[in-house]
């Protein structure tokens, strides 16, 4: 497990200082201002993704569930001029109900996660488009709209949400802050509470788990819920980012962003194998080579062929350095 | 019989070790042409490595290898078959969908211009068919034979590689009585036309039948060699076990106690046209015996709420109990030590630690949190009291041998305290070391009045441990035998579904 | 020791980014030669045409110039606007993904450097100058294009990529004022029909525009829309296409249905496939922004603004050219020539 943070952190580095060194302006504050904020959109989604990568399940949903929620709490917000706190609780309630479903029908009606959730994406994209018409929309009304009487309170939502805290020269995003107490919440559930322990013994052998006694079907469900919900988070984080959600783009794709970084932070696809830290290391990573490319000026159409390379042999070497500390391991043994 | 030539295949010296486990110290073993040598040991003696080894399914660490006088060295199954050498599996490898030409021939299928030559390939299908007393056609669909029959298509298909030794694995530990017999005709006609056989199985009844030579292995070693008339039943027990039963088993009798568990007229999702009845009082250990497949692991995984029971009740102490999964067993005090260990009873990849204290972590916890102090005290408990061979708490579990991984499931559910410990196959794939161990700790904990179900393939453990045991044949429980009624015919006599004469 | 080290591996990344970020404040520009940025609204030839007009621009202004596609949304065009700004660019131009939302960002943008919009416009936001194509007018004119095509009047049917965009909007408004004969509207207030609208016709007009399908910039959609048309509307004489794939989908499916020159096809922008019809008289026109105007005239723009012009008026207006059988040689000729040029960008 040391290996694992070990090798992600040193390509964290090694991008970062190459980078700057082609680029100084790579190091202003602004940018990195900017890269701490998007590192810390993503890597909330990745971290939810990791809760149902470590069960060996899958959640393709996540990029709708981002979608919706954005579309929901914007509707909610500007077309109905709905208390604000009341909206946010509505569209985290809608994230937990929508992983409360993928797990029932996961684990009661025994349908593949890859399929359940497969089927959300499809179903929570549409959902969105149709209750916007697929026009665009945005959580801060606008004169005219009924929730323009509640501007103040919302334009303090968007500080919490997407704001900026001056410490000295350095404006900290708010996202940062949210990254990292749904971080150390998240850490504290997998090491130091029974039910962690048990998404991860599932997660490597489920049938030996509900053989001791464990109630596997509810800790899968729980994964699920877990998994939506952080998506939930995440999609109110990026509703107020952004200003502007369009019902047919918004978080299209960001599943895979999200699978991406779980995989590359050391979650096996196997299930059982995973660290927060990781995965948010590896969440920064993905944006740093967004941001590099940009920086060094190299072609934008290169982006997703650079991105991929990088997560494909992140992998292979982190496939490597595990098999070679097995081999020292077996070899200690013998 | 067969004639005895200059030996076909020949290993020496053989070593092979896996991480953890020394599992060959070096084993010899010789192969006439046209001659069937059976090889036996108990369980974790090598026999199944040295098995693979000459199948090329993996390859030995050092030693000499040949066939035909010419040194080899396999990597892969389809180097062995280019010497000749087949493997018949103990699961068997057929393709359900396909039909019995296709499955002769799979992956060597004859072609014409790419395509597969499919008139070419039945007729030399019908021939190997032939060859092993198949007379159904060969469009038949694999998947629609019974076992015994699939296994002979196994054999045709190893034949049509032109193979000239047979490797066979407990062939007959899922055939029927009449099964067997063809099993045997089919083997012994091969020999007349020159082919080898290596036949492995625990059934010595079946051993002194069939075989012109023994070998025994035990521990991972050449315990010795029995041929003609040396081959009988007291021989080789004396040589796989190395001591006399008696001393092997050290089991002294124990007053039983209060019942507590009840089986009545329990159906089985696995049988559910037949009805099973048993009980099992404190202190008592209580064998199942059986053939594989006749439903002694459902039985079990029924009674620990796997596969909830379709009809009937299941009482602890007297407590009517609604089972319909594990945590529900384990609270009225039931443990399962399962069969298949790997993948039921530990998380392979998680440590020793995490394994122990798996089913106990919810009880320890003080509202959700993990209590450190009482899962190290699990840990160590099981890990002192069951004299579990491992260098830390941490390691992972996968490492460990699979007596100490057994250890391992038996710790856990110690911790639990259970009524009732229920054990299936409870000294598969174990050393004989660690085989005593476990039979020690049965012996002790019947002695502190737990009550204990085992199921065992093993003849000899049925008979050395069990109090009293159930026989069960195709999913019934044939009959029950009490210790003095028990004995090896008897066994044999109920499991192959005569009724018991007595 | 495991928390331990997993603690000071996630302090030292924090670090990295903190520190880095406290050290090398400020982001002015030392190049000698003014840079600038190009950002378009995704992937499209169309982008490419226009990257050429930034090509030449370049070369006879003396500047450098970045053209950035941002593949997926109003996310990646924030997040590469950000990435020039951090670079310390010297002007944007812009075309928002959805302005009316985008126009705190947009002004953030304008507070670090000159802004201008271009293709779409930002009218809330503080951009300096909107360079752009009237999009209604140019939508008049393509439904002149659809009277010379079916004089004796017909079923309309028009196909969109999104309709949230004000271009796309207004081009539609222009093609269905033009073939109800209504009074021409300004720019700045057009009234717009429903999106969902259907059948709509007036008195004195031949022409009923039965639909308007949205395909969300899927190829494929945009397709089986038009196959759709022709099932549903038997009498269909003519599809009108306003982004630029549109148009080649509704010839491809109109030629699967064996129905070329009975529905004709009047288009917007230049793909090749759309040339090729309206010289086999398979499409009869089409209105070209000659998007390498919009690149040229943007740098143009950028750089006199740089240099302390003020532009004259914020709204700055392209001229569009009119694409038939007539000028159709000439036209595809420098299209080519601007599609080569593009490319080597």
């Amino acid at each position: 497990m040391k290996k694992n943070i070990l090798g992600i952190f040193i390509l964290l580095v090694a991008i970062f200082v190459i980078t700057a060194m082609i680029n100084p302006k790579f190091l202003n504050a602004y940018n990195m201002q900017n890269l701490i904020k998007w590192s810390s959109l993503y890597a909330v989604m990745s971290l939810g993704v990791a809760f149902v990568i470590i069960t060996g399940g899958i959640d393709l949903s996540i990029g709708s569930v981002v979608g919706l929620v954005a579309v929901v709490l914007s509707i909610c917000l500007k077309l109905e001029g709905m208390d604000p706190w009341s909206a946010i609780g509505i569209t985290l309630a809608l994230s937990l109900l929508i992983g409360f479903l993928h797990g029932v029908l996961i684990t009661k009606a025994k349908v593949q996660p890859f399929v359940v959730t497969l089927c959300g994406l499809l179903v929570y994209r549409s959902m969105g488009r149709w209750l916007t018409d697929n026009q665009s929309i945005g959580p801060i009304p606008l004169e005219g709209d009924a929730g323009y009487a509640n501007l103040e309170q919302i334009q303090g939502l968007d500080f919490v949400f997407s704001g900026k805290i001056a410490i000295g020269s350095f404006n900290l995003p708010t996202p940062a802050i949210f990254l990292f107490v749904l971080c150390i919440a998240a850490a504290i559930f997998l090491r130091r509470t029974i039910w962690g322990r048990y998404l991860f013994a599932l997660g490597n052998n489920e049938e030996g788990t509900r053989y001791s006694g464990i109630d596997t079907d509810r800790m899968k469900i729980l994964a699920y819920v877990l998994c939506s919900f952080f998506a939930g988070i995440a999609g109110i984080l990026f509703a107020f980012e952004l200003d502007s959600v369009q019902p047919a783009q918004t978080g299209e794709f960001y599943e895979l962003y999200a699978i991406a970084a779980a995989v590359l932070g050391g979650c096996s696809l196997r299930g059982g194998e995973g660290t927060v830290l990781g995965v948010v290391i590896a969440a920064a990573v993905i944006r740093l080579i967004y941001n590099s490319i940009n920086m060094v000026g190299i072609s934008t159409h290169l982006e997703f062929g650079i991105l991929g390379l990088v997560i494909l042999l992140g992998v292979i070497g982190d496939e490597f350095l595990k098999k070679t500390v097995a081999r020292k391991q077996a070899a200690q043994k013998a | 019989m067969g004639a005895v030539s200059s030996p076909y295949l020949e290993v020496k010296e053989l070593r092979k070790s896996f991480p953890g486990v020394l599992a060959l110290k070096g084993v010899s073993l010789s192969l006439a042409e046209g001659e069937v040598l059976a090889l036996i040991g108990e369980n974790g003696a090598g026999k199944s490595t040295l098995m693979k080894i000459l199948a090329g399914v993996q390859p030995a660490d050092e030693g000499d290898f040949q066939v035909k006088g010419e040194a080899v060295s396999f990597r892969s199954v389809n180097d062995a078959m280019d010497k000749g050498i087949a493997l018949i599996h103990q699961e068997l490898n057929l393709c359900g969908n396909l039909d019995l030409a296709s499955n002769v021939f799979l992956g060597r299928e004859p072609t014409r211009g790419g395509l597969i030559d499919e008139p070419t390939m039945r007729r030399e299908a019908r021939k190997y068919l032939d060859l092993v007393g198949l007379d159904l056609p060969v469009e038949t669909i694999a998947g629609s034979l019974p076992i015994g029959k699939q296994q002979l298509v196994e054999i045709a298909k190893a034949l049509s590689s032109n193979a000239r030794v047979l490797i066979m694995d407990e062939p007959t530990s899922s055939l029927s009585q009449k099964e067997t017999e063809t099993l045997f005709g089919v083997v012994k006609d091969l020999r007349e036309k020159g082919i080898s056989v290596i036949y492995i199985s625990h059934r010595l009844g079946e051993v002194i039948e069939l075989a012109d030579r023994v070998t025994v292995f035990r521990d991972g070693e050449n315990a010795g060699d029995l041929a003609g008339d040396e081959i009988n039943h007291n021989n080789m027990v004396k040589l796989m076990v190395g001591r006399d039963l008696s001393e092997f088993y050290d089991r002294k009798v124990h007053e039983s106690g209060s019942i507590v568990l009840n089986v009545d007229q329990v159906c089985t999702p696995a049988f559910p046209a037949s009805s099973l009845s048993l009980e099992v009082k404190s202190g008592e250990i209580v064998g199942i015996a059986g053939l594989v497949g006749a439903g002694r692991t459902e039985l079990l995984q029924t009674i620990f709420g796997v596969t909830p029971a379709l009809a009937g009740t299941i009482e602890i102490c007297g407590e009517l109990l609604a089972l319909d999964n594990p945590r529900t067993a384990i609270k009225a005090g039931i443990a399962l030590a399962p069969e298949d260990r790997k993948q039921h009873g530990l998380v392979l990849p998680m440590s020793v630690r995490e394994n122990t204290s798996l089913p106990s972590l919810k009880r320890d916890a003080n509202r959700g949190w993990l209590n450190d102090a009482a899962e190290a005290k699990v840990t160590n408990t099981a890990v002192k009291s069951m004299k579990i061979k491992t260098p830390t708490n941490e390691q992972i579990a996968r490492f460990l041998s699979g007596g100490n991984q057994q250890k391992i499931v038996l710790g856990k559910w110690l911790a639990m305290k259970p009524k009732l410990l229920m054990l299936d196959e409870p000294t598969r794939g174990i050393d004989i070391g660690a085989k005593r161990e476990i039979y020690k700790l049965m012996e002790k904990l019947a002695g502190e009045g737990m009550a204990i179900l085992f199921v065992s393939s093993e003849m000899e453990e049925i008979l050395g441990m069990a109090d009293r045991a159930y026989v069960m044949h195709e999913g019934t429980i044939a009959g029950e035998l009490d210790r003095d009624q028990l004995s090896e015919e008897s066994i044999m006599h109920l499991a192959t579904g005569n009724l018991v004469a007595a | 020791m495991k928390i331990k080290y997993a603690l000071t591996c996630a302090f030292l990344s924090f670090s990295l980014f903190f520190f880095a970020g406290c050290g090398g404040d400020g982001t002015s520009s030392q190049s000698d030669a003014p840079s600038f940025a190009y950002v378009t609204n995704g992937i499209d030839p169309f982008w490419d045409l226009c990257a050429a007009g930034v090509r030449i621009a370049e070369k006879e202004f003396g500047v450098s110039c970045e053209v950035l596609m941002p593949p997926k949304g109003v996310v990646d065009q924030k997040r590469m606007m950000e990435a020039m700004l951090a670079k310390g660019i010297d002007g944007v131009a812009v075309s928002p993904i959805d302005a009316d939302n985008q126009t705190p960002f947009l002004n953030e943008v304008c507070q670090n450097t000159i802004l201008i919009t271009q293709d779409a416009d930002a009218p809330k936001s503080d951009r300096l100058v909107y360079i752009g194509t009237n999009n209604y007018k140019a939508g008049r004119a393509l439904g002149g294009l659809v009277k010379s095509a079916i004089p004796d009047g017909g079923e309309v049917m028009i196909f969109v990529g999104r309709l949230e965009q004000l271009n796309a909007r207004q081009r539609r408004q222009g093609v269905i004022d033009e073939l109800l004969e209504r009074p021409m509207q300004d720019l700045d207030q057009v009234k717009f029909d429903s999106v969902d609208s259907v059948n709509l016709s007036a008195e004195g007009s031949k022409y009923v525009i039965v639909d308007t399908r949205t395909d969300n910039f899927d190829k494929a959609k945009a397709k089986s829309n038009a196959e759709d048309a022709m099932t549903k509307y038997k009498d269909l004489k003519c599809m009108v296409g306003l982004f630029a794939y549109n148009p080649p989908a509704c010839i491809d499916a109109i030629k699967e249905a064996n129905k070329l020159g009975q529905i004709k096809v009047c288009g917007f922008d230049e793909q090749d496939a759309l040339l090729q019809a309206i010289q086999d008289g398979h499409a009869h026109g089409t209105i070209s922004q000659q998007p390498w105007e919009y690149g040229y005239e943007s740098i143009k723009m950028l750089k006199s603004i740089y240099e302390g012009e003020q532009p004259a008026n914020k709204y700055f207006e392209l001229p569009f050219l009119v694409v038939d059988k007539s000028n159709i040689k000439e036209f595809w000729e420098k299209k080519k020539k601007m599609a080569e040029l593009g490319k080597q960008g």
